[in-house]
């Protein structure tokens, strides 16, 4: 193991030279990238070779390669449907409301970070995080359950304090809160975990010296806790923005139902629709890449932004 | 003034207090509700009666879940696809965070890039299940653990936290004594690593315990069926086999449903219990386990 | 520069891999000469050397787990010498699996009760994946092949534009129209005492006896809370009772969108019509006043139980209450009449064609044996296998008695206290699930044979509608374009009844709504819809 240490400076044999010293020396934290880059070669690179039946008519006997070009045939019609709009619309109101209440796991973990340690503090954090583990089956039947019309708690609550019954369930105006709202209750605790833990990272000293130059709680909040976790909060942010198209289709299919439609039917579960359960592998493949590309677009945009902006960035 | 701003201060401690048992009851409530369900009534509960407490306590539902061969196997399998893909995350994702956060390392900003692109575009079911099928993964474990064994937000927390936590002077002593990356790894990095660890291995396995897609896209024996896919099975009446539930359907589509309204709670709480009960002692380490940085060097 | 290398590697992997995927070649139809060898043309055992079959399946929920554990089969399987690996999949997913396994051409022996569209029928068929059973019916499939020649509607709706029938397909005996109706129409006969009213005959009848219900305790708990009408899965159910008062889906229920006209005889698509219209508007009202269970469209069933449990319900749109709701409750419900409209249009639609579905069975291109596979299901196509199939085995669970077979005692009344469904499940796979095969009163235990059911198509019988179209079928080109048509119009036809019903959309947008179908393509939907009316006429 004397070559780690024989040589610390790149010389200037010129760069082929370097890389290969560099390779010489730590070939083994190469190794240790090894799995992981197998798995993603393996199962998302080789994969994508299938993006190429969206310009394709797929006929499943003559395999993905085989089959006929038709060019931007699926992408037009998607254009042209009618639903075209309204998928669009629902997708990004529904994606951008969820972005809009990202702020409250972040309130969560600064107001948690405002107790002292003890019993309080501890049962709040393990109580507020157990939704989490609780599946997506599991958590819609809950809220059928909850919002029924007549049975329901919530509507029987209504009904006491003299309000008339809400159809939360197919009602196209509710859809957009209840799904979102129920995803914070779900989300909520979890979320804060990694904003707590940025918390625990700020230096005690800042908020001595800030408390005797007079300083309030609230006051040291804004000045010292939010600014040292805001590259935790830029950084999520622009991750959560590279998903934007993707909404969680798997709930938003088990809440569906033709009166709510107007406003719940979003782009992926129109996906999953025409392309798993009717067969229409190309057109739903065309649809896909038409949300990467979005994705892909805005996670750019942002991320430029924020460095412009903040100096925080993702890269 | 240090006394008002001590009021102002404990005016907000207050406040804040109340914010927070506010939060609280409304997460907890729902999840108090199912388990007072679970041992209630089942007609109770359907018609609105129970609401908080239990009523006319029964444990039908409990007796019924355990008597339930399906219910059985479903957990053995997930508790066995759970640990296995927890360990094989964990082998995959903890060397190449490592890796990624020593500085000696070359194209690192090529490696998160292509890493980080994976999330943002991929080549659809089809080709993935043709991947899957041809290493001979359909209908076996592999299925279920391969798919999504690594993402691209467990890298860069994993990541951060080995940049943060494991200080550079101590790797550079190791390698002065002559230690290699491998035994650095194991013997000096993997020890102090115990919160990331455990993290990442609840985040990982949370994920595998609730995913019900892959097992429904690629497993066909009923036999190696998850948990919560024998859940969704009982839980989830079929659109299409309330609409068309072929000659004599309506029998056995009553069957289903009267056992599922039974047992419907049980099965939550049996389903959910083994991971509430695990992460009350893993919640130690989350305050230093999650950290998330840029792709900045 | 180092980005370069890491794509060439990946390049090389990409290359590599395809090469190994390549290069399929094309599959025989019809079995090798040694499989013709090893087949016996008539009688039992199918076959000499026993063959194995791997079979994909839809499994109904409340069939045994494994089918192989399953007496019938076990039986069969001993008679035949096939050996058949089942890969049962359960309704959730079944969709999904079927599709994965046509598109990745990951293929079974056969498709069995995994629901095939007719579009997909087509689809695989044109492309060879399915073969042709023509020949095959008329060489090897006795039993099948009587039952189409008997009836020639059967083997109108499962022949294909090209003359190839590609599947074998669920028939509801045309002599059975309990079960080609299935869910049907029931009022609660104690109420109607109480209020001494009679069996509604009209719509406008059938509103006031609602109407009393909602304003009348008569559960007497002392609550407002009785529903004057309920069904599940949403409006279809009801629909189907009503739609034939106002003359709507006058050719049966399989087809959502088209019937025929009454005045010209064409076919028409419906939705847009003034009588359609007219039905909304009277489903409107209930559902405005309150008439109708006002959760219907997230209603699952198990609410739906515990509110009839509870006594809540006027009338429902479902199967045999007694069956559902247990003899108590549901034996104050009598049948429903079929309604007599506004226009004096009495008549009622809800009943499906025999061939209740076309794509239950079929035998793909990579079958070996496709003789032996047609002739595997053949056999229950006869009377004595129909009975093996809906009653199991002789002195294991019925008997013989003069009125014909009979199960078992301690199967109707197990003494475990299952249910039938939950008793036979040991023993054959049925009831439910769509098996590919003739269902007859003779032997069938379903509820659709109960005596109220009877009773209940005593009454409806008279008003069924004349014609009943089966699904039907198109050409490649045209099956191309109406699965893309068909998705939009259906879509939103569907949304949109839901919402003109529950008063969401207003019925002064209706010639909005009128023109949007238009614009989605509606002439040409009409124009293949027709061209494959046309064909089935002329056949």
């Amino acid at each position: 193991m004397k070559l780690v240490n024989e040589e610390v400076t790149i010389p200037k044999q010129g760069r082929f030279q370097g890389v290969k010293k560099n390779f010489l020396r730590n070939w083994q934290l190469y190794v240790f990238l090894l799995p992981a880059i197998l798995y993603f070669v393996i199962l998302h690179y080789i994969p994508m070779y299938g993006v190429q039946i969206a310009f394709k008519n797929f006929f499943a006997n003559q395999g993905i390669w085989g089959s006929p070009w038709i060019g931007f045939g699926h992408f037009e019609r998607f254009f042209n449907s009618y639903y075209f709009w309204r998928l669009l619309k629902n997708t990004f109101i529904l994606s951008g409301y969820q972005l809009l209440l990202f702020p409250l796991p972040i309130i969560l973990a600064l107001s948690l970070n405002e107790l002292k340690n003890g019993a309080f503090k501890k049962w709040t954090q393990t109580l507020t995080y157990a939704p989490h583990f609780i599946s997506v089956v599991v958590v819609v039947g809950m809220i059928v359950i909850f919002l029924d019309p007549t049975t329901g708690l919530v509507n029987r609550l209504i009904v006491a304090f003299g309000g008339e019954p809400i159809a939360f369930l197919t009602s196209p105006s509710w859809f957009r809160h209840v799904f979102t709202w129920s995803g914070v209750w779900q989300t909520l605790g979890w979320g804060s975990i990694i904003y707590l833990a940025a918390l625990s990272g700020v230096n005690p000293e800042l908020h001595e010296a800030a408390e005797v130059d007079g300083a309030t709680r609230l006051q040291r909040i804004i000045h010292i806790n939010i600014p040292s976790i805001l590259p935790t909060i830029v950084v999520l942010f622009i991750l959560n923005i590279g998903s934007f198209m993707t909404v969680g289709f798997e709930k938003v299919l088990l809440m569906q139902n033709d009166l709510n439609a107007s406003t719940s039917d979003v782009i992926q579960t129109f996906v999953y629709q025409t392309g798993l359960l009717e067969g229409q592998y190309s057109f739903a493949a065309a649809i896909g890449l038409f949300d990467s590309a979005i994705n892909i677009t805005l996670l750019v945009v942002f991320n430029y932004v924020a460095r412009k902006t903040s100096d925080n960035s993702l890269w | 003034m240090r006394s008002r701003f001590n009021l102002s201060d404990r005016a907000f401690g207050i406040v804040n207090t109340i914010f927070l048992i506010v939060v609280m009851i409304l997460i907890v409530y729902p999840l108090v509700f199912v388990l007072s369900a679970s041992i209630s009534d089942p007609h109770a509960v359907s018609s609105g009666k129970m609401w908080l407490w239990p009523v006319d306590i029964t444990f039908k539902g409990y007796e019924r879940v355990f008597a339930n061969d399906a219910i059985w196997r479903g957990y053995t399998n997930t508790i066995i696809y759970t640990v296995v893909g927890t360990a094989i995350h964990l082998f995959v994702l903890l060397p190449c965070a490592y890796a990624l956060s020593r500085k000696e390392l070359m194209a690192k900003k090529a490696i998160l890039w292509f890493i980080l692109f994976t999330m943002l575009f991929n080549g659809g079911l089809i080709p993935t299940y043709l991947i899957i099928k041809s290493l001979g993964m359909l209908d076996t474990m592999w299925a279920i653990v391969i798919p999504n064994v690594v993402g691209a937000w467990s890298i860069l927390v994993a990541r951060a936290f080995f940049q943060q936590s494991i200080p550079d002077q101590l790797v550079e002593a190791s390698k002065i004594d002559g230690a290699s990356d491998f035994y650095i790894f194991i013997r000096v990095v993997l020890p102090l690593s115990l919160p990331i660890i455990a993290v990442m291995a609840l985040f990982h396995a949370v994920n595998l315990w609730n995913q019900y897609f892959n097992a429904l896209i690629y497993l066909s024996d009923r036999d190696k069926y998850p948990l919560q896919l024998i859940l969704r099975e009982i839980l989830v009446v079929n659109q299409m086999q309330l609409n068309d539930p072929g000659g004599g359907g309506a029998e056995s589509l009553v069957d289903q449903v009267k056992t599922a309204g039974l047992i419907k709670y049980a099965v939550i709480i049996v389903s959910s219990l083994p991971l509430l009960l695990v992460y009350p002692f893993i919640q130690r380490f989350f305050v230093q386990g999650v950290l998330i940085g840029s792709i900045k060097e | 520069m180092r980005y370069k290398s890491t794509f060439y590697l990946l390049f090389t992997v990409l290359i590599l891999f395809l090469t190994a995927c390549g290069g399929k070649e094309d599959a025989e139809v019809g079995g090798s000469k040694e499989a013709l060898e090893n087949l016996n043309e008539t009688g039992m055992p199918i076959v000499e050397e026993p063959i194995e079959l791997e079979i994909f399946s839809g499994k109904a929920a409340t069939t045994a787990d494994d089918w192989n554990d399953v007496l019938l089969l076990n039986e069969y399987k001993e008679m035949t010498n096939v050996n058949i690996t089942w890969n049962q999949v359960p309704a959730d997913g079944l969709e999904e699996k079927r599709n994965l396994a046509l598109a990745s051409d990951d293929l079974p022996d056969a498709f069995y009760s995994a629901q095939l569209p007719v579009s997909d029928v087509q689809k695989y068929g044109a492309q060879g994946t399915f073969i042709p059973l023509n020949d095959l019916i008329d060489q090897y499939a006795p039993n099948i092949k009587k039952v189409l020649d008997e009836n020639p509607e059967i083997k109108k709706a499962i022949t294909f534009p090209d003359g190839n029938i590609y599947s074998i397909p669920t028939v509801y005996s045309p002599d059975f129209p309990s079960l080609l109706i299935g869910a049907k129409g029931w009022v609660n006969g104690e109420w109607l005492k109480e209020l001494g009213m009679d069996n509604p005959e009209t719509t406008e009848e059938f509103y006031e006896y609602l109407k009393a219900v909602k304003e009348t305790d008569l559960n007497g708990n002392g609550e407002n809370d009785e529903i004057p009408l309920s069904s599940v899965a949403e409006m279809s159910r009801i629909i189907h009772w009503i739609s034939g008062a106002f003359g709507v889906q006058n050719k049966g229920s399989l087809h959502t969108l088209v019937d025929g006209d009454p005045g010209t005889g064409d076919i028409r698509f419906y939705p847009i019509d003034d009588q359609y219209k007219e039905m909304l508007k009277y489903l409107n009202k209930l559902y405005e006043e309150e008439l109708i269970e006002q959760n219907i469209y997230s209603l699952e069933v198990d609410q739906h139980l515990a509110n009839a449990a509870d006594n809540k319900y006027g009338a429902v749109q479902f199967y045999n209450p007694i069956e559902l709701y247990g003899e108590e409750v549901g034996s104050q419900f009598i049948p429903g009449n079929a309604l007599e409209g506004p226009d004096g249009t009495k008549m009622y639609s809800g009943i499906t064609s025999p061939v209740r579905s076309l794509g239950n069975f079929v035998i793909t291109n990579v079958n070996e044996n496709p003789e032996a596979t047609l002739r595997w299901i053949d056999y229950f196509w006869s009377d004595e296998g129909s009975k093996m199939f809906f009653m199991g085995v002789e002195g294991v669970t019925y008997e013989e008695t003069t009125d014909g077979p009979k199960l078992k005692e301690e199967i109707t009344n197990h003494p475990d206290g299952l249910t039938l469904t939950q008793a036979l499940a040991e023993y054959i796979i049925n009831p439910g699930g769509n098996h590919p095969v003739v269902v007859t009163d003779d032997y069938f235990t379903g509820s659709e044979n109960a005596p109220t059911d009877k009773e209940a198509v005593e009454i409806l019988d008279p008003y069924l509608v004349d014609e009943i179209w089966p699904e039907f079928t198109y050409t490649a080109e045209e099956n191309d374009q109406i699965t893309i048509l068909e998705t939009d119009l259906d879509k939103y036809v569907s949304e949109m009844q839901a919402a003109f019903i529950t008063g969401e959309e207003d019925f002064s947008e209706w010639d909005k709504y009128v023109e949007t179908i238009e614009k989605m393509g509606l002439d040409e939907y009409m124009e293949i819809q027709q061209n494959a009316y046309d064909r089935y006429q002329e056949n």
